[in-house]
């Protein structure tokens, strides 16, 4: 076990860098309340604006809190959203794709269709109506692009069930009077999940850069909660205080890449072509 | 089947999606729990009753949800997208007006993607596992993982702010006019009155945003144009190609590269969609008169005629992508006319 | 293809060398950076800070102020007036001086139509006409303007750019009505935003949404003609980029520059730094009906509440120019108290007058606001100012930012139960700022009544609205503040500073806050 991983960590060391940056930015989240040096909502109005120093690494912001500090808190909403989102839209696409492509014919047409007119639908504008409709808050944003999201999945899962469908095995549980749904769901569905699991590891980074996004714009959390994207959209308006936005979207992008390092080397290994080629 | 008619029935088919899609916007307008009189008159207006109904019956706003649905339908019918509520002029127009400077940015974000990340992906894959793969990786990987919004303001501010080397925010300098509108992409209006000094200074205004804008896709094009090279080196044409002592560069660039562009070209179709959403936020920091600015502001002051339109828009623009990635495989690839 | 491209960088970069030098301006450009808030130049329809700055350089009014100051009624084009003794006719005398942009005289039908206009597009600016009951031109240099009721204010509002002469005989041609039911049939509206059909000294040429406005001189021009040709405002809607622009030389003028970022242009000798207070009102609103405000509709909270900011640190996030007014009323308005006699902060008070109140470990409260950035004020800053000083006396304030448009529709309804708001004067005169008195516009948002205030308010209230003598005004002005710093529904938090930043070689800057620089006087 130890030298598979050891194996592995030579073979794709920018996995294991993604790993171990992840494991670092989950482990700060946890421990943000013990490691910050101030807290998160501690103003200053005396000591808004400065930069960076030996008191405040990361300067302070319009209102005197310590930017290090922040940041360190901001994992806390980026990295469970991004996730939530993932799984959401996970088990809705999975559902919805497999139900298509299992019934075929006029649902799978209809269904399709349905997700056709989600993946049209631009993000962000639906954020903002929903954001307009509902208040922004993190559940709002997360709503926003689960609805944008699972469509992807629901196509993949539905052209895995479709392949899987024609299986023999398939026919054998058919022939032994299983019902559809047992089928689908123990049959077909445990078949189709692997895929779309390494997917849906690929796509975290995506989501907690789209949810940085919508923040930015004022979509997500409440603004005195400490937040990679606002508090990057903070230093749009005072470039001349550029550690406001340059630390937190430093934060994002590291998180980002981090995930993305992992989501590559997961593809690697679940590619059978790279996989022989490195014999 | 025949080319048109395979077309035909694709046409066909975006049909039900442009409806879905106007249904979806109309409904999330109607589900905001407020309307768009108080974003559109002033403090003491929206307090007078008189001028209240007089701008509800103006906009259809005291009608059923079903009646207003289907006028729009009829009405979109006839080519006529409604009236925006804020800007008061035609939808259709203000689309127009907005459309260009995306498509220029957009065009723009495209062909940078393409020029980094095309040979990008060739080199990696040709030299797979060496350093220089390597390196190609974690670029195309940085390009993914930045945060476009905050790729824009470090772009601001190191090259305009402190270095001076580009322009900042804006189509053009503020002193120099705009061109002649034909296209209304300023480059090109600027080529074809030969308006040199624009030409140059809107060519200079967009190398920043389209390089924020186009970092997304050229990542993903890199990492696409990489497997894709990896797919075809291994087949045996290439083999076969090799074997008849053609020299390297050939075989990599005529045989290879060829046929590993179909899978690139469905990402640059599929990218125009991120580019739309990377558009809302290259707009709103490099002062970008487009459709991205256009529906945000739109989405900000509950202008529904405006964002149905937007999102009617960009529904077209996703159906006409798909459309022509697929008629560029059907040109590209051979095997799908059997 | 890439030999194409090769040559257009080439043939781009030559053309470049070549007619790069040769291609300075003979005609004097005046280029201003400026976040559009207008949607439209339809002088009738008037409304937002930014257009009027534009119509001030394209129209005239009857009446107006000094460049500098909103202090006193100059004449304009109207070179005198009379008003009657019951204070409800005002008759003006026309100059005999002013032409149109395209020549033809200013005639009194000019005015009435105007005015009519302007009053029966029902859009807007059209409460200002409320209480003019007819305009009338018995020759062709006199206008008689009846009111329905005497109104102190009736000449500050007439400054208003809503107020506007327009050619009346080149907007009919346009479709342009002063009819009954011209918020019907006008549709004069979009030839307004490329045209232009006014008295001042520039025309406008066209204005392209979202990006620019272009004026240019008017060839006809009655006054002394100003110094550029060609006025060019371009649309940048974040602060950030004006001061980028300004410092790089691509404009002359920035109009949003924010209190952040005056220490990087002070030191800046190309540039002039001008700060001044503005006249908008910021505010905390606690609705009086205890369904909707649960908590704060209680007097002891509100007052609780009023002496639990932190005045001091609130006023360093609106940054140089800013002031704290005592009550409702913004420094700089006749009568307002002066700012040393606002109410301080006092915790232990606070403490204790919330225990009175019957919640001595305080309570939880949602605080709705717009998110949005009005003259550099964050208003997300603002609110989570007033969280951070509440829960220093224990109350607990969650935020809840809103979209504009939701947010106002919730707030003008009188459902915001803890409000974040700001008030810009309509017009100037300390009269606007009744309307946060009982039954007054926002005192109606708090849900303060005739049947919900006491007599003492009411009596003031109905006292200083007819009254017209300027000491006594003032007097009872100075008794409403004291009453609002003690009871009622409103905290003032503090009036931001505004500035503006331009080109050290400016000459003729002037600020008032009606349409705050007077373009047509700027030259180099």
């Amino acid at each position: 076990m130890m030298r598979t991983l050891r194996i592995q960590i030579a073979r794709n060391p920018l996995m294991a860098v993604g790993v171990v940056i992840c494991l670092i930015w989950f482990s700060i989240s946890l421990v943000a309340h013990l490691i910050a040096p101030y807290g998160p909502l501690e103003q200053n109005m005396v000591n808004r604006l400065q930069p960076p120093s030996q008191t405040n690494l990361m300067g302070t912001d319009q209102l005197g809190r310590d930017v290090l500090t922040r940041v360190l808190y901001g994992g806390r909403i980026s990295l469970p959203a991004g996730l939530l989102v993932i799984i959401i839209s996970t088990v809705i696409g999975t559902l919805v794709g497999a139900v298509a492509g299992y019934a075929g014919g006029m649902w799978d047409e209809l269904l399709m269709r349905g997700t056709e007119v989600f993946m049209a639908f631009p993000t962000i504008i639906l954020a903002m109506a929903i954001a307009a409709a509902l208040g922004p808050s993190v559940i709002n944003a997360v709503i926003a692009m689960v609805l944008v999201w699972w469509p992807n999945y629901a196509r993949i899962v539905r052209s895995l069930v479709v392949s899987v469908k024609s299986n023999d095995y398939v026919e054998a549980a058919r022939a032994l009077g299983a019902s559809d749904r047992h089928i689908l769901f123990r049959t077909i569905l445990p078949n189709c999940l692997a895929p779309a699991i390494v997917m849906a590891t690929l796509d975290i980074g995506n989501a907690i850069l789209l949810f940085a996004g919508l923040s930015f714009l004022g979509l997500g959390a409440d603004p005195s909660t400490p937040e990679w994207g606002r508090m990057v959209a903070d230093g749009v308006s005072n470039f001349d205080q550029w550690w406001l936005s340059t630390f937190p979207g430093l934060a994002i992008f590291t998180v980002v890449m981090a995930f993305n390092f992992v989501g590559d080397g997961l593809r690697d290994l679940a590619d059978p072509r790279v996989r022989k080629a490195r014999g | 089947m025949s080319l048109s008619a395979y077309f035909l029935r694709r046409l066909l088919l975006a049909v039900p999606l442009v409806i879905g899609i106007s249904l979806v916007s109309f409904i999330i307008a109607n589900l905001v729990p407020s309307d768009p009189m108080a974003a559109n008159l002033g403090e003491r207006a929206a307090a007078d009753p008189e001028i209240v109904a007089a701008f509800r019956a103006k906009w259809g706003l005291d009608e059923p949800f079903f009646v207003q649905y289907f006028t729009y339908l009829r009405n979109l019918l006839s080519g006529d997208m409604g009236t925006s509520i804020r800007t008061r002029r035609p939808v259709a127009d203000e689309l127009l007006r907005y459309m260009p400077a995306t498509v220029e940015l957009a065009t723009a974000g495209i062909i940078v993607a393409l020029i980094v990340g095309v040979p990008l992906g060739v080199i990696s894959a040709v030299w797979r596992n060496r350093p220089i793969d390597f390196v190609a990786r974690i670029i195309s990987l940085i390009g993914v993982s930045a945060p476009v919004f905050w790729l824009a303001l470090v772009a601001l501010l190191l090259l305009y702010l402190r270095l001076r080397i580009l322009p900042g925010p804006g189509r053009l300098d503020a002193v120099i006019p705009p061109p002649p509108t034909v296209t209304g992409l300023y480059t090109i209006d600027a080529l074809i009155a030969g308006q040199w000094r624009t030409l140059g200074n809107a060519l200079a205004h967009l190398i920043l945003p389209a390089v924020v804008l186009g970092a997304y896709s050229a990542g993903l094009i890199t990492r696409i144009t990489r497997s894709a090279m990896l797919d075809v080196l291994s087949m045996e044409y290439i083999t076969t190609a090799r074997s008849k002592g053609l020299r390297e560069r050939t075989v990599i660039l005529r045989h290879g590269l060829r046929n590993a562009l179909l899978p690139v070209v469905t990402v640059i179709g599929l990218s125009y969609g991120n580019l739309l959403t990377g558009a809302v936020l290259t707009e709103t920091i490099f002062s970008w008169g487009g459709i991205g600015r256009f529906a945000y502001d739109s989405a900000r002051s509950l202008d529904f005629p405006s964002i149905m339109g937007v999102s009617m828009l960009i529904a077209l623009v996703f159906v006409l992508t798909n459309l022509i990635v697929d008629m560029l495989y059907y040109i590209l690839d051979p095997r799908i006319r059997l | 293809m890439r030999r194409l491209y090769g040559l257009l960088v080439v043939v781009s970069l030559l053309s470049l060398l070549a007619f790069g030098g040769a291609a300075a301006q003979e005609e004097k450009v005046l280029v201003v950076g400026l976040s559009e808030d207008y949607n439209g130049l339809d002088v009738h329809r008037a409304y937002e800070p930014g257009g009027s700055l534009i119509h001030k350089a394209v129209y005239d009014t009857l009446v107006t102020f000094p460049t500098d100051s909103v202090s006193e009624i100059l004449p304009n084009l109207a070179e005198s007036w009379t008003i009657s003794d019951d204070g409800l006719v005002y008759t003006f005398t026309l100059r005999d001086d002013v032409v149109f942009s395209n020549g033809d005289p200013l005639t009194a039908e000019d005015v009435v139509f105007s005015f009519n206009r302007m009053k029966n597009l029902k859009d807007n600016p059209a409460f200002l006409a409320d209480g003019i009951a007819s305009v009338e031109a018995p020759d062709e240099r006199t206008v008689v303007l009846t009111l329905a009721a005497p109104d102190p204010a009736i000449l500050a509002k007439l400054v208003f750019d809503a107020f506007s002469v327009v050619n009346a005989e080149v907007v009919r041609a346009q479709g342009g009505t002063d009819a009954e039911n011209a918020s019907e049939v006008d549709t004069a509206e979009l030839w307004f935003n490329d045209n232009s059909a006014g008295t001042g000294p520039y025309m406008v040429d066209f204005y392209e949404p979202t990006v620019q406005t272009v004026l240019v001189r008017n060839p006809n021009y009655w006054g002394e003609a100003p110094y550029f040709d060609r006025i060019i405002i371009r649309n940048m809607p974040e602060a950030a980029t004006q001061k980028l622009a300004l410092e790089a030389g691509d404009i002359h003028i920035a109009m949003d520059i924010t209190a952040d970022q005056l220490p990087s242009l002070e030191g800046n000798p190309n540039i002039s730094v001008f700060s001044t207070q503005s006249d908008t009102l910021i505010f905390l609103l606690m609705n009086q009906n205890p369904e909707i405000g649960g908590p704060v509709s209680d007097p002891k909270v509100q007052l609780a509440v009023r002496y639990a900011l932190d005045y001091e640190g609130l006023k360093l996030l609106g940054g140089a120019g800013t002031n704290t007014p005592a009550a409702m009323v913004p420094l700089g308005f006749a009568g307002a108290l002066d700012a040393s006699e606002a109410l301080p902060r006092d915790l232990d008070k606070a403490r204790s007058l919330l225990a009175e109140a019957g919640y001595p470990d305080g309570f939880t409260v949602d605080l709705r606001y717009p998110d949005f950035t009005y003259i550099g004020t964050q208003f997300s800053l603002v609110a989570q100012k007033v969280q951070a000083d509440l829960a220093e006396v224990g109350i607990t304030v969650n935020l809840v930012p809103e979209e504009l448009q939701v947010s106002l529709e919730a707030y003008r309804g009188g459902q915001h139960g803890f409000g974040l708001w700001l008030w810009n004067p309509d017009y100037y005169d300390t009269l606007d700022y009744v309307e946060f008195l009982p039954g007054g516009v926002v005192g109606k948002r708090a849900n303060w009544t005739d049947e919900n205030a006491d007599a003492t308010i009411l009596e003031l209230r109905d006292k200083v609205k007819v009254e017209t003598d300027p000491e006594v005004r003032n007097q009872l002005f100075r008794e409403i503040q004291l009453y609002e710093q003690q009871s009622g529904p409103f905290a003032p938090l503090f009036q931001p500073g505004v500035h503006f930043a331009y080109s050290a070689a400016l000459k003729g800057f002037n600020y008032n806050g009606q349409w705050r620089v007077d373009l047509s006087l700027l030259s180099f």
